[in-house]
């Protein structure tokens, strides 16, 4: 008989080993979630509606790959760019630097048009008269202001039809133009090389804008014939914005617009907090929890305390393995399995205490306090991990976290506190030879 | 050590008591929550813009409302955390944060210098609606799968008790949370299953013991063998539930701004889920029988 403990003893430990050895270092070992970390979640749209499914679907295709070369771009380590549905796309920046770059870069459509000016001054003026010409069109630099915040700024009145887009570009880069400030530099494809020489042959002496999502960025002036497809786009940058924007030119324009319907940033120093206050928040009532089972069961108490920390050791090894993302909500969820997780250990010493009080020896109450305990922990548990698999695979982000941390404690439970808590009782009671149980 | 030996309390006789104060908190919680309508909603149902910004002076909640005020950009709420008076939640519209933080670098200073972007989020209405579908998909699919339990676990009249009590449950911690003026959003919906799941493992105890007690002493006189199987299993419900109480007690006041509010509705939905296996659902049971007497299969 011995022999059985002995081996249901060793799975135990070898159980204790593997967790350890999934676990440790937990700072490395277990994912962290945006709202740990800090970081950017953002879920665009395409506003695409009037075309049919298949096409819509392939757009949002296009998109993603746009996207993720863009984010390849920044050098985010783990992004995660999905599409969801038809025409959603989720991105996840875990750790980002700089947030709101970041954003930019994903969100802006960059679609680039050179438009001629019209170099007719009557034209202009009745256009801004509210009379714009057939086939014309009024844009607007956008300007900083003293404050460095961006405005609208003065007018132009261009061809509506460009004369070059943005998908002639073979690549962009970030330079200094002569008075040193930075620009963008453009090479374009053969075909885009070919219809820029054409245009600026045409429009000597015409100035021809450069136009970014509707935005004018600069208008020069086309003093010669260009050959050979290099291009530069000037226009008051800073170095960040001008790599910014050499990135999405080189990544391309998305296929088309895209709204960011959700757009998430956790800084750092959030992350940091809701690790100190959840982390704090489990520990302290994790220690309350085995104080009170402890007073409360005496020998017993400690039985169940122990079974409770290898629950938490076993969940935690489970999402090492799984490599499940850790969130606020989640460190939640493993508070909640130290406060439900005795739940089991309680019923069960509830019973054994009614069978002693019954008159039956303690090796008999304890056996039939442990199978009669069993359905009611079966039922206790069943329950609550059905809403723990529904969080999980229908949540999102931290909630997905809590419904993860539920699940897996609850299903780590039913070893710890049955399982090993009776492999140890067995195991006392065979040892110890022990006739008086005080429960 | 026991907390209460030998239990002899008259649940069921009160149970009348327990009815009427539960339809009073929750008539009233529905009736505060028709009157306020949308803005019972969290951002992430109704959409909508939130800022959390950190400030490197101390400021006030009313003069950032009225710096805001001035932006018209229609409905608004400030919100200070901790006591310093520099941690600030901000919700607002959708798309209007950004307006918010340009007025804030022309107040006080560039961000960074006077104060940081801890958070933000922008849910714009149409993700709210696919957010809202979802938390209403998974709720019902969760409540579903316990009822199914319930009804292959118990015959039919023990189910309607059960399922009973999940919803007083429940309506009562929707009612306190309108009661107590605090935003449902998909954490609520979140601690709502968990309350569900949670709280009718101890009606399913108590129901057990009923059944078990049907069966070894073959009475009819359910009144007194009810209470009696209240009692009986009165400790076990009341630890069980203690020791949840105390970690979710910590979330609630350790576990910081975020949790807040799902740690509140857990702590309400398990002292109440507690209160309703004792006082409700066996009671329910109960009353039916006197109504239509029915003898339960052992």
């Amino acid at each position: 008989m011995t022999k059985q403990y002995y081996l249901r003893l060793s799975v135990i430990v070898v159980i204790i080993g593997l967790c350890i050895y999934q676990v440790y270092p937990p700072e490395k070992k277990i994912k962290k979630g945006l709202d740990l970390q800090g970081g950017v979640h953002v879920v665009l749209e395409l506003t695409e509606t009037a075309q049919d499914e298949k096409t819509i679907s392939d757009l949002a295709d296009r998109a993603l790959e746009v996207i993720r070369n863009r984010i390849d771009a920044l050098g985010v380590t783990e992004p995660v760019i999905q599409k969801e549905g038809m025409k959603r796309i989720i991105v996840d920046l875990p750790g980002v630097q700089d947030p709101d770059k970041a954003i930019e870069i994903i969100g802006q459509t960059a679609l680039l048009e050179f438009k001629l000016v019209s170099d007719d001054p009557d034209l202009f003026k009745s256009a801004l008269e509210g009379n714009i010409p057939e086939g014309y069109q009024l844009i607007y630099y956008k300007e900083k202001d003293e404050r460095g915040i961006y405005r609208e700024g003065h007018p132009l009145l261009v061809k509506a039809e460009p004369e070059l887009t943005g998908k002639y570009i073979e690549d962009a880069y970030m330079g200094y133009d002569n008075s040193g400030f930075p620009d963008v530099n453009l090479v374009l494809n053969k075909e885009g090389a070919a219809l820029f020489e054409s245009v600026t042959a045409k429009n000597i002496n015409k100035q021809l804008a450069i136009v970014l999502d509707g935005v004018v960025r600069s208008a020069p002036v086309i003093r010669e014939r260009i050959p050979g497809g290099k291009a530069q786009i000037t226009g008051r940058f800073s170095v960040e914005e001008a790599r910014t924007l050499a990135i999405v030119l080189r990544a391309g324009a998305l296929p088309a617009k895209m709204e960011m319907i959700y757009r998430e940033v956790v800084g750092p120093t959030l992350g940091k907090e809701n690790i100190v206050q959840g982390f704090k928040a489990a520990l302290y009532g994790g220690i309350l929890v085995l104080l009170f089972m402890l007073i409360y069961y005496t020998a017993f108490g400690l039985l169940a305390d122990f079974a409770l920390a290898l629950n938490i050791l076993i969940l935690l090894g489970i999402m090492a393995t799984l490599k499940g993302v850790l969130t606020l909500p989640g460190i939640a969820g493993i508070a909640l399995t130290c406060g439900m997780g005795v739940d089991a250990n309680v019923i069960i010493f509830e019973r054994i205490k009614e069978e002693l009080k019954a008159g039956k020896s303690p090796k008999a109450g304890i056996d039939s306090g442990y199978k009669r305990a069993w359905t009611a922990i079966i039922d206790s548990n069943i329950t609550t991990l059905i809403v723990g698999l529904i969080l999980f695979f229908l949540g999102e982000g931290p909630v997905k976290g809590f419904g993860l941390t539920l699940s897996i404690g609850i299903v780590a439970n039913l070893f710890t506190a049955v399982f090993v808590t009776k492999t140890i009782v067995d195991w006392v009671m065979i040892t110890r030879k022990i006739e008086k149980v005080r429960i | 050590m026991e907390f209460i030996k030998n239990p002899a309390f008259n649940f069921i006789g009160k149970r009348k008591f327990a009815y009427i104060f539960s339809c009073i908190i929750i008539i009233w919680g529905m009736v505060i929550l028709t009157m306020k309508g949308k803005s019972i909603f969290g951002v992430d149902f109704v959409g909508g813009d939130m800022l959390n910004i950190e400030f490197k002076e101390s400021v006030t909640v009313s003069e950032i409302r009225d710096k805001i005020k001035g932006l018209n950009i229609g409905t608004y709420s400030v919100q200070a955390l901790g006591t310093e008076g520099k941690d600030f939640i901000i919700k607002s519209g959708p798309g209007t944060s950004e307006k918010i933080l340009e007025a804030m670098e022309i107040i006080y200073g560039a961000e960074g210098d006077a104060f940081s972007v801890k958070g933000k989020s922008s849910i714009s209405p149409s993700m709210s609606v696919s957010l809202r579908k979802k938390a209403l998909y998974a709720f019902f699919l969760g409540i579903i799968g316990i009822l199914v339990y319930i009804t292959l676990r118990f015959e039919f009249r023990f189910a309607v008790g059960a399922t009973l009590a999940i919803f007083h449950d429940m309506l009562f911690v929707v009612a306190i949370l309108a009661l107590t003026k605090k935003q449902i959003d998909t954490s609520v919906i979140a601690a709502l299953l968990t309350i569900a799941g949670y709280s009718v493992n101890d009606t399913v105890i108590i129901f057990d013991r009923i059944r078990e007690n049907i069966r070894k002493t073959r009475s009819d006189d359910y009144f007194t063998l009810f209470n009696k199987s209240i009692n009986e299993t009165l400790s076990r419900t009341v630890l069980t539930v203690l020791t949840t109480l105390f970690v979710v007690f910590l979330l609630f006041f350790v576990g910081g701004e975020t949790l807040h509010t799902f740690a509140f509705s857990l702590l309400v939905g398990f002292v109440i889920g507690t209160y309703s296996s004792v006082f409700i659902a066996s009671s329910i049971i109960i009353d039916w029988h006197r109504w239509k007497p029915h003898k339960f299969k052992v």
